[in-house]
Parts: structure tokens; C-alpha cells; sequence
């Protein structure tokens, strides 16, 4: 083990090997305030990747209702569990991460799940965090009870777990985008890295008997495109592009400017130690802080307030910055709010999107002279 | 005379008469000198006309002299194991100046012959075979300098062999499949990966559209021929021409390997009668979850020596 530096942890942990980030890292914000569970992502990359034999059970994308919904089966509360007490002092992290805490013997803590553990992809649906009484329940913010979807994929972790897990080096990081993929040739089916793997991202073939991932629609990704999950996004909850560190974040780069300028983007568990690279927005009408931070880590509460605060027409640019979510194939990798409008460039300096901040809206009466009708419809 | 389950008839009952005159006269002819002793540490390869190929109960094997071997702990490589699930192996090898074949036994109450489940793991040995006269150098899967030849006997494989590369409908027979999108047909659930290597549609079996031996669509035997020079660097020979065929005894598995002594491969053992190598052993456990090198090894690297 070597010491490396988890800017999400605002300390060095042990890892097994050198830190080496990549030219780029490929990263996604999810806004899970906008998140409407229609699994249209999940049907994406379904139809995209998992659709042969060997894949049925798989779901590279999955999106699963907080609190009580997991795929696999309790993923993060078994993980939890064997993580033991997490605690931060500030931002920086005083418990121990997956691999700090592994018994000797192994290189982290982790759990093997079973064909059953993927027998219910949606179990929880729906389910808000209390069992509903008789008292009368009103609309305000955060809400009596809750509940949030989170829609998951590989995090692409600057330190994955599922890499350092395996013995023969089949899995490796691309230097390029720092996507992280399984040699489909060099893959033995031992699933070390399933275990490993604390978000359960890595997934078994029943029919060619070695592992699998989410590899980040790569061909895409190289082409300057967006991945198919993200594209996809009904709710246009997705904004994807590559994300820096504190230190060599820019502001003008969308993904950064949410992560590391406004802050209002958080790692999913991040004390398990993996720097994951898929961040959230934390969900607004959650009250409970306890249970954002065991998610999201100590930011949660400052992002929501920040979140707000934009909502509330406070932060023109942090809007502009949330508008650029699906509005275009194209990886934009520089924005800027110009007078009314969001403008998003891809890499090659063209124009691939302009929005306006606001919407124009146009109001129509009730009553339609010309027909003599009266709209049920009038927005 | 009856043969016990695991195969006990030594080379000494052998020698007394125990067994058909054509046997003895065999062992008689080729045999080593009944007055020297097989040394401890040492797998005694003893010369027949033919290797037994593809029936690891044949009495054939019984001219190799049985070695028992103790198997221990991996403790050189994480993830480690540190109990051994199975303490001993009983080994016969013999050659016939063109091919060797190895026989193994253990142990094992729990047939794990299926890798379909996320949960399933197969039962497996593997005979380590290098240069030189017991090197325990190469004990940690060879080195640059000393590579190891794998001969990986597995469960899975061999129930593929028997009953058809297995699939989903082995575990879920109630599996309900509406299509798999690049092959249309009444019945998808009883489509194999050999229809999609038909249909080119290997795209869809990313393990079988690159080659990867575990993906394969027909399983002709149930040995993999590997090299490696070192642990986590085990490498599928593009020559395979290792075969065997395991059985379950009323114990636990009993399993045949046999390869040429030749080498048709970059890095591969070359065996010579008359000359000795290293050898070494392993076994999985399925129940135990066995995988790479969470396994039980034998705990000493062996001499092989090959009669002349
Ligand atoms: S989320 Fe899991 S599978 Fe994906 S890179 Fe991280 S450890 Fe590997
Ligand atoms: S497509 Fe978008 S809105 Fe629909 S479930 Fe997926 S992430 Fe949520």
C-alpha cells in the first residue's frame, strides 16, 4: 500500500497503487432533484450493451429509489456495515476507508453477492422513508417524508477498487478519460473485483463466464458524444464531461464549475475511499442531514442551499451551468452565461448549444374567442 | 483384486503379484528397480507402452506409483487462504516416451461443477510443470527465467464436455425470454452461443467475440493448457493440446491429465524420458469459492523424475 491523496476525503489514504490520474477524467453530475425514476436511462444502456445472453439480470445503469431501494439487494447497507463507524472531522474524513479498513489477508473490505441480490432491480419503489399515518401531510420544504431516486453507474473511481482487486491485472484505467474497462480477453471470471467493488458495478456473465462493466459508451465518448445514459435523460438530470481536481479545476469547464466552483455536485459514499467520479446534487426535500452525509459526505446541506439559492434566480450562473444538461449530444467542455443565454462549446471550440436562462412564456385566456371554446390546456 | 475408491494399490502390492500377470510383466519390463525406494519429495513418472487417456479410473494408471501430496496455505498473494479446504492429493503420473499423464484424487463432498450463477464457483486442480529437479522457486506460478506450463483441470468444463456447454436454462429452468435482439426465434431461451457464432452476432458475447477460452461456444476438453512466468500472469496457450476428464468417485474427484512431453508452445515445459522437472499442485474449492489464487496449494514443490 502507498499513500495517495482523495481530494473528496481532504486527506491521503492507502491504495495499493502509485496515484496516476488520467489526462482527463470522464465525470457526470446527476441532479437528483430533477430525477423523475422513468428508467429511460436504464433502457438506453440496456439495449445499448446488456441485451445478449449472459446479460439478462445485468444493469450497468439502474436507477433505484432512496431509502429503501437497492440493486443488488442492500448493496450500500452491507457495505456499510462492514465499513464500520464513519465520521468527519470538517471535510476531511476520520473513519476508515474500504481499503484502509481490509482484514489482513485481503486488500479491502467487500461482500459477495448472490444470483438472488439481483432478483429485484426495483425493490422500494416508490417507498417514502416513514410508514404514512392518518396525520395530514402538507406540501413544504424538506417534506415530512421522503423519498429520492438515484440512478447509478460505474463511478469510473480515480481509485477503483475493482482494479486494485484483481489478480491479473484485467482491468485497467485509461489513460486518456480515465474510463475504466475489463479486458474482456485477460478476464477469468474469478469476480475478486465483484467483491471488491463497493458499488457493485462489476457484473458476472452467465454465458461467456467472465466479468463485465459499464465502459462509459467509450466509442461515443472518443467521438466527442455524450454516453447513451446521459443522452437519453428524460428528465435532463445528466450533464457529463471530465472533471479536474480542486487544484486544477476550471471554472469555465461545466462539470468543475458544479463540483469544485459552486460545489453543489457530491460523491456518492465517498468515505468508501475511491474518488468515484459520478457526483450528485443532493435532493432538496430530504430533512434528514444524517442521512445525506452518510450519501453525500458533510457538503450535502451547503449544496442543497446553494441549489436553492439558484433556483431562486439568486445565481444566473450556476443556472446557466444546470440548463446545459441535455441539451445536446455533444461534449460541451467550456460554458458561459452571456446576457440571458447559456452558451456550451465542445472541445474543438464549436457552438454546440446556446439556451436561454428563462423560458418565454406566453399566457393565453381561458377563453378562445376565435373558436368559442374554452381551453382545459392553457399553458 | 478389488481397487479401492482412491486408488491405494501401491507399486509394492503390484510388484508382489497383486495384480494380472500381462500388469506385472509390464511393470516387470519398464518398472524401476523394486529395491529402490521413491524418494520423498519425488513424482516417479514410470515409462508404460500407452498413457491411459481419457479414463481416469483405468488400472492402467496404477503402474505410476501413488505419491501423497499435502497441501497448505496461500499465503504469498493477496487475497490469501489460509486454511487449506483439501489437506491431501494422491497423484500417479506415467509416461510412454510421447505423452505424460498425470491422475489426481481428493477429496470433496460438494460437486461444484457450474459457473453460470454470480455465485457459482467450480471445483478445479492444476498440475505446475518447469525446468529443473524440484525448483521451489517456481512454486509462485514460475518466473521470467523458469516459466510454468498449467495444466487446469476444471469442474465446469468437464460437465460441458459430458452434457453440452452449459447455460442459464441449467440454473433457471423456468427462465422466461422474450428476444435477444440480433437473433429472432420462436424459442429464445434455447439459443446457445454457437447460434451466435453463426449468425456472426458475437458482438453480443463480448467474452467469445475476443477468444476468451472460458467463453467458448464448444468445450473439447476439459484440460487448459497455461504458461506463466509468476503469479497474476497465467496465459492461455494458443496450442491446446492438454486433454483429460475428471469423475466424481464416492469421495470426492478423481481427474486424468495428459499432455505431449514436447513443447508446441512459446515458454512451455519440455519433458524428456530419463530427465527430471519440477512440479507442483492445486486445487479449488467451489464451496469455498475458490477463484485465481485463492486456492489450496501443495505446500512442497516436487522432483518429477521420468523413467527412462
Ligand atoms: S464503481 Fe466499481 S466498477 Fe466502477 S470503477 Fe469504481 S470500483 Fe470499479
Ligand atoms: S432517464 Fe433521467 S430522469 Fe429518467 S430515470 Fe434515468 S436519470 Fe432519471
Amino acid at each position: 500500500m502507498v499513500e495517495v491523496m482523495n481530494w473528496q476525503l481532504n486527506r491521503m489514504m492507502a491504495y495499493p497503487y502509485e496515484e496516476a490520474r488520467p489526462i482527463r477524467q470522464a465525470a457526470a453530475v446527476f441532479d437528483t432533484n430533477k430525477c423523475i425514476g422513468c428508467q429511460t436511462c436504464t433502457m438506453a444502456c440496456k439495449t445499448c450493451w446488456t441485451s445478449g445472453h449472459g446479460q439478462e439480470y445485468m444493469l450497468w445503469n439502474n436507477v433505484e429509489t432512496k431509502p429503501w431501494g437497492s440493486y443488488p439487494l442492500a448493496w450500500d447497507v452491507r457495505e456499510l456495515e462492514l465499513l464500520g463507524p464513519q465520521h468527519w472531522n470538517g471535510d476531511t474524513y476520520g473513519g476508515k476507508t474500504i481499503f484502509e479498513a481490509a482484514p489482513q489477508g485481503k486488500k479491502n473490505i467487500g461482500w459477495q453477492p448472490t444470483g438472488l441480490d439481483y432478483a429485484y432491480p426495483n425493490r422500494g419503489e416508490d417507498e417514502v422513508n416513514v410508514t404514512l399515518t392518518v396525520k395530514r401531510y402538507h406540501l413544504k420544504l424538506p417534506h415530512d417524508m421522503w423519498f429520492f431516486y438515484l440512478p447509478r453507474i460505474c463511478n469510473h473511481c480515480t481509485y477503483p477498487a475493482c482494479l486494485q482487486a484483481c489478480t491479473r491485472q484485467s482491468i485497467y484505467k485509461r489513460q486518456e478519460d480515465g474510463i475504466v474497462l475489463i479486458d474482456q480477453e485477460r478476464c477469468r471470471g474469478y469476480r475478486i473485483c465483484m467483491e471488491a467493488c463497493p458499488y457493485k458495478k462489476i457484473f458476472y456473465n452467465h454465458t461467456t463466464r467472465v466479468s463485465e462493466k459499464c465502459v462509459m459508451c467509450f466509442p461515443a465518448v472518443e467521438d466527442g458524444i455524450q454516453p447513451r445514459c446521459m443522452r437519453n435523460c428524460i428528465g435532463k438530470i445528466r450533464s457529463f464531461g471530465f472533471v479536474g481536481t480542486p487544484q486544477t479545476a476550471r471554472p469555465d469547464n461545466p462539470i468543475d464549475f458544479l463540483v469544485h466552483v459552486r460545489k453543489v455536485a457530491l460523491p456518492l459514499y465517498p468515505q468508501f475511499g475511491l474518488e468515484p467520479n459520478v457526483y450528485y446534487i443532493p435532493p432538496v426535500h430530504v430533512e434528514s442531514d444524517e442521512f445525506l452525509t452518510m450519501l453525500f459526505g458533510p457538503g450535502a446541506r451547503a449544496a442543497i442551499n446553494t441549489y436553492q439559492n439558484a433556483m431562486e434566480g439568486n445565481d444566473p450562473e450556476l443556472l446557466g451551468a444546470l440548463l446545459l444538461a441535455v441539451s445536446t449530444d455533444k461534449i460541451i467542455s467550456r460554458f458561459k452565461v452571456e446576457s440571458d443565454s447559456v452558451i456550451g462549446w465542445a472541445d474543438n471550440g464549436d457552438e454546440v448549444v446556446r439556451i436561454p436562462l428563462k423560458v418565454p412564456i406566453i399566457e393565453r385566456s381561458a377563453f378562445d374567442e376565435n373558436l368559442k371554446v374554452y381551453r382545459y390546456n392553457i399553458t | 483384486m478389488e481397487r479401492s475408491e482412491t486408488g491405494t494399490i501401491t507399486r509394492r502390492q503390484l510388484l508382489a503379484g497383486g495384480l494380472t500377470g500381462t500388469a506385472v510383466i509390464v511393470v516387470a519390463s519398464c518398472g524401476p528397480d523394486a529395491n529402490n525406494a521413491i524418494p520423498k519429495g519425488e513424482i516417479f513418472v514410470a515409462r508404460v507402452k500407452k498413457v491411459p487417456r481419457l479414463d481416469p479410473s483405468t488400472r492402467d494408471w496404477e503402474y505410476g506409483p501413488q505419491a501423497t501430496i499435502e497441501m497448505g496455505s496461500q499465503e504469498m498473494a493477496l487475497p490469501t487462504k489460509k486454511v487449506p479446504t483439501v489437506t491431501q492429493l494422491t497423484v500417479r503420473a506415467v509416461h510412454d516416451g510421447t505423452s505424460i499423464g498425470i491422475r489426481i484424487e481428493w477429496d470433496d463432498a460438494e460437486t461444484n461443477d457450474l459457473t453460470v450463477r454470480v455465485d457459482d464457483f467450480r471445483d478445479a486442480c492444476a498440475v505446475l510443470l518447469a525446468a529443473g529437479a524440484g525448483d521451489a522457486s517456481v512454486r509462485a506460478m514460475g518466473t521470467p527465467a523458469s516459466p510454468a506450463t498449467l495444466l487446469h483441470w476444471k469442474a465446469d468444463w468437464e460437465r460441458d464436455v459430458q452434457l453440452g456447454v452449459q447455460g442459464i436454462s441449467d440454473v433457471y429452468p423456468n427462465l422466461s425470454v422474450d428476444t435477444y435482439p440480433p437473433l429472432i426465434v420462436d424459442n429464445p431461451t434455447e439459443i446457445t452461443p454457437m447460434d451466435y457464432v453463426k449468425a456472426g452476432a458475437t458482438d453480443w458475447l463480448p467474452g467469445l467475440a475476443v477468444g476468451n477460452p472460458l467463453s467458448a461456444p464448444t468445450r473439447p476438453t476439459s484440460v487448459e493448457k497455461l504458461v506463466a512466468i509468476g503469479f497474476g500472469t497465467s496465459t492461455s496457450c494458443k496450442t491446446q493440446d492438454a486433454i483429460g476428464a475428471g469423475q466424481r468417485t464416492k469421495k470426492g474427484w478423481r481427474v486424468a491429465i495428459v499432455k505431449p512431453m514436447t513443447a508446441s508452445d512459446e515458454s512451455e515445459t519440455v519433458l524428456h524420458a530419463g530427465g527430471t522437472a519440477t512440479c507442483a499442485f492445486a486445487v479449488w474449492s467451489g464451496k469455498d469459492k475458490d477463484n485465481g489464487g485463492h486456492k489450496s496449494p501443495s505446500v512442497n514443490t516436487f522432483r518429477m523424475r521420468l523413467e527412462a
